[in-house]
């Protein structure tokens, strides 16, 4: 174990030496999977897993096409690229509004849109294998929904350190996984655990809507534009 | 060349012994070449096809090169015998002359395999077996059978290779030749027979033959030709060049369609490519791919290309086989052709400190191995346009491009690729109207006002009332 510099000014505890090594069962307890800030901080504080799971797989089962899950998962997103990393939007059903993206601080020249939906699981799981990308995201079609399928993303999710997030299409009845988080998002932004590795969060999460469009500010300016 | 000899020359040969054989078997998919049939070589040789290669398990029956195919297998029913491709034989000898030339500038070929001068390599590879070890490894990936000889001088040095002997001096080599019999060395049949009948049996009876009588009776070639030999007349040699240019022609030995054959036959082409990249200095930038049918059909063109100049041997065989995959090939091939495109000079490698992988060269190849299954429109990045009509104020770019929003107002984080028709009596609008009024100055000119709206299960669109040209509700974009 290397020594860090404060390891040598004030002695650190047994215990603490302990739980630095993730070598180590320590039977019922487990240790939380490092995550990834989602970027509301509301959202860290009340997910099981204290943010997005890293190398791990989270379903997001979304009520109906584009009920939130884009403006859900912005804030991660822009944190990956400001890392100099790419995020990978593998068949999303809509065209993601670059504008908006680039308003939520999404560096767009790091965003690989993958728009052929038969290749969308293939491409999903080489970005996952090749370890560069900071996030995938993945818009399975209704017929490629199957528990082999997400299977294989989730052991190339293993690979690496990006989490990766399969959204379901609306009404589709999720397959049975290993995922470490399942999240329902429901109509407004209201989100609800379905199943964490972590065990249940209490109640739906309610998140502010923070994109609330403010037009009218803007409405006597535009109109003297046109 | 200069009279004198220079005292420092010490060639290498390699010569293949098995060529033949190998090379009527190159392109066959190694589980062909598995079973263990006793295997030979066969050509027409004045009007009657012979052998002219046969191996160990052939020869334990009886089976002889020069023997007629018929008799052969008359013999050995379960002989194996390949026609001989002389292509790929002149193709193998290609590859281990590139692979000689990064050992040395002298390279020339013989019949069977090429001499190359190492005397003055001795400063960059050290000592001769250091050399030796060296070549050999380097040789090993072409899959051929070699064998290596050292000699003072060129002549020699090919038949050192096949007796598989070295002499570093001429006396050393002096004493190797006087002990060999006259069948060792590179004469005419009737020059053989000649000697024969003057009892000559071993090369040492050869040299005591005084030079006028062997003149007088054999002509001047087989003095001079022992002349050579023995380091006292220099060897005249055509030095071998790398080409060019790298354009390869494949026969195969049986026609296939079979996907994992054609990338076996690809791969032993590949061999030759790196070589030639290396001896050339070059980088490759793209691969043609021909493909031509045995049935005179059309022939099927691909090309492969590295997003970086470069040559990543795995993931062009990879992006080979994903171009491969989808293409259906309808009749059996017979031919491949490989031609490279290549730009000169070397990138220092950059690998990264600390992972060993290279984060600038790994993303490019990733790309390129998405590119080639989904193909380049598959693959997109997506960015803003400078234009007031929102359908219009995106577009797909390729990935990567750098682009700068301008401050629009706030927008959904979907948009519909066109906006669709929609009732007003399923919405409830919450805010708004954002007007936009443009496009007068290009013919498409269109008012509207744009709106947030609820649907019946709560869900914000964003509609809009178009006025002008058409009239009516439609909804453009989904705010979640």
């Amino acid at each position: 174990m290397p020594l860090n510099s404060n390891s040598i000014s004030k002695p650190i505890s047994l215990g603490q030496l302990l739980a630095d090594r993730d070598d180590l069962w320590r039977g019922r307890q487990r240790r939380p999977a490092p995550a990834r800030s989602t970027g509301h901080a509301a959202l860290d504080a009340k997910l099981p897993t204290g943010g997005w799971p890293r190398g791990k797989l989270t379903e997001l089962v979304p009520e109906r096409a584009g009920s939130g899950e884009l403006d859900l998962l912005l804030p991660c997103l822009a944190e990956c690229t400001r890392e100099g990393r790419s995020v990978v939007l593998a068949a999303p059903p809509l065209v993601p509004c670059p504008q908006r993206l680039h308003r939520a601080g999404v560096d767009l020249a790091r965003v690989l849109v993958v728009r052929a939906p038969d290749h969308a699981l293939w491409a999903a799981e080489q970005c996952l294998k090749s370890g560069l990308c900071g996030a995938v995201v993945v818009w399975p079609q209704r017929n490629q929904v199957n528990e082999r399928a997400v299977r294989r993303l989730q052991l190339a999710a293993e690979n690496g350190e990006a989490p990766l997030f399969v959204c379901y299409p609306p009404g589709c009845p999720a397959p049975p996984s290993l995922a470490a988080l399942r999240l329902a998002v429901h109509a407004g932004g209201e989100l609800e655990v379905l199943r964490s590795a972590q065990g249940r969060a209490n109640g739906p999460i309610r998140l502010a809507p923070d994109n609330v469009v403010t037009l009218a500010a803007r409405r006597h300016a535009l109109e003297r534009r046109a | 060349m200069s009279g004198t000899l220079r005292k420092a020359a010490l060639w290498t040969g390699v010569v293949c012994p098995r060529l033949a054989l190998e090379a009527a078997g190159r392109m066959r998919a190694p589980d062909e070449n598995a079973d263990d049939r006793p295997r030979a070589a066969h050509d027409t040789v004045g009007g009657q096809i012979r052998l002219v290669a046969v191996d160990e398990a052939a020869a334990r029956l009886g089976v002889r090169t020069g023997q007629a195919l018929t008799d052969a297998l008359a013999i050995a029913p379960r002989l194996d015998s390949q026609p001989r491709d002389r292509r790929a034989e002149a193709a193998w000898l290609e590859d281990l002359a590139l692979v000689a030339y990064g050992f040395s500038h002298q390279v020339a070929l013989t019949g069977d395999g090429v001499v190359l001068e190492v005397g003055g390599s001795r400063r960059l590879h050290g000592p001769l077996d250091t050399l030796l070890d060296a070549l050999d490894e380097a040789l090993a990936p072409l899959g051929v059978t070699t064998r290596l000889g050292v000699a003072p001088v060129a002549a020699a040095a090919g038949l050192m290779a096949r007796a598989g002997s070295r002499a570093e001096t001429l006396d050393a080599l002096e004493k190797t030749l006087a002990a060999w019999p006259i069948e060792h060395l590179e004469l005419a049949p009737a020059e053989r027979r000649k000697l024969d009948g003057l009892g000559v049996r071993q090369v040492r009876d050869l040299v005591r033959l005084p030079r006028f009588e062997l003149d007088r009776r054999l002509g001047q070639g087989v003095g001079r030709y022992l002349d050579q030999l023995r380091g006292r007349l220099e060897t005249p040699l055509v030095y071998w060049q790398p080409p060019e240019t790298f354009a390869r022609t494949v026969d195969l030995p049986v026609p296939v369609r079979r996907t994992d054959a054609l990338i076996f036959a690809l791969n032993r082409v590949l061999d030759g490519l790196e070589h030639w990249l290396r001896v050339r200095d070059q980088r490759l930038t793209r691969l043609h791919v021909t493909l031509v049918p045995e049935d005179q059909g059309p022939k099927i063109a691909f090309s492969a290309g590295l997003g970086q100049p470069g040559f990543q041997r795995d993931r062009l065989l990879e992006i080979l086989k994903l171009k491969l995959e989808p293409i259906r090939i309808q009749s059996d091939i017979e031919t491949l052709r490989v031609e490279a495109d290549s730009v000169s000079g070397q990138r220092p490698p950059q690998a990264d400190l600390w992972s060993g992988t290279n984060i600038n060269d790994a993303w490019p190849a990733l790309l390129d191995r998405l590119e080639a299954r989904i193909g380049e429109d598959g693959l997109c990045g997506v960015a803003p346009k400078s234009d007031h009509r929102p359908e219009k104020a995106w577009a797909w770019t390729k990935p990567g491009t750098t682009a700068v929003a301008d401050d629009a107002p706030e927008r959904p984080a979907w948009l519909l690729p066109d906006p669709r028709p929609c009732r007003l009596d399923d919405l409830r609008l919450i805010d708004g109207p954002e007007r936009i009024e443009t496009g007068w100055w290009d013919g498409q000119d269109c008012r509207r006002d744009y709106w947030v709206a609820h649907d019946a299960s709560g869900h914000r669109l964003w509609v809009f009332r178009e006025y002008k040209p058409r009239d009516g509700w439609f909804v453009h974009g989904v705010f979640g």
